[in-house]
């Protein structure tokens, strides 16, 4: 079976997967992108906007680092959400394959995108444990781990392709 | 004559002037979610460790729950903590002591 992620020459990774694959990720980004900005204080918004300084001491620095950086982050984080959108709906269907060619700066989206999606992933999921990919069937959250299961697979092998020389 | 200065509040602002040198540590703290080739990969791509730096400091959040991954002034540590943020990485500041 062909790789999922290619390195491409210096800057390029070429994506292949299936279009059931395909299908489930172009689902993902929009539920991310509503909850990054949406006010309400939600568990995934904690987490991904943690505070800077917990010392009691440093509360008034770390209300200055949300008011100057908060509104940053999200603005990264939907950055990278519309390239993972864009790039999504540029690929090309084969009957078996769906392929698409990422520059390094997309490459870098889709990384940001899918460990966004996993953290916002274990907060729904409510993980708590260090998660090794394995899923109990039994489990009411099996579904979903599944899903996580399945995006740190994608994570993993896009670090190796960006890894690799 | 009094033997002790004058003691008044001092704004944030005058503290930084006054005690420049202070050093901050920049803490990440251990995650059941974020991959450990992950983690070590940040750790390279934002402060250019090597591979070996890198992991090793890994390790340490993933046994000891977290660890010092950058040091310096507050400025510096306040944008390495906005960058590891920025990956997803839990990070916080303190001051060092």
């Amino acid at each position: 079976m062909a790789a999922t992620f290619k390195r491409l020459g210096r800057d390029r990774v070429r994506v292949r997967l299936g279009h059931e694959e395909v299908a489930v990720l172009r689902g993902l980004p929009e539920q991310l992108r509503a909850v990054l900005t949406e006010e309400a204080d939600d568990p995934v918004n904690r987490r991904l906007f943690p505070p800077a300084y917990l010392e009691p001491e440093d509360a008034g620095r770390d209300a200055e680092y949300r008011r100057l950086m908060h509104d940053e982050l999200v603005r990264s984080k939907l950055a990278n959400l519309e390239v993972v959108t864009d790039t999504l709906a540029r690929g090309s269907s084969t009957v078996r394959r769906w392929t698409v060619d990422l520059t390094a700066e997309e490459a870098a989206a889709w990384l940001g995108v899918l460990n966004d999606l996993r953290l916002a992933l274990g907060v729904r999921l409510d993980i708590t444990e260090d998660f090794d990919g394995r899923v109990d069937d039994d489990d009411p959250r099996a579904p979903g781990m599944h899903l996580l299961s399945y995006l740190g697979w994608l994570e993993e092998h896009l670090l190796e392709a960006l890894s690799s020389a | 004559m009094s033997t002790t200065a004058p003691v008044r509040e001092r704004t944030e602002e005058e503290q930084d002037v006054v005690e420049p040198d202070v050093p901050w540590v920049v803490i990440v703290w251990n995650d059941p979610v974020n991959l450990m080739s992950y983690v070590v990969y940040v750790f390279q791509k934002l402060f250019g460790y090597s591979k070996e730096k890198a992991t090793k400091l890994m390790l340490d959040v993933h046994h000891r729950g977290k660890a010092v991954v950058s040091s310096g002034p507050r400025e510096k540590a306040e944008f390495d903590v906005y960058r590891l943020h920025e990956a997803g990485l839990w990070a916080t500041m303190q001051k060092d002591r």
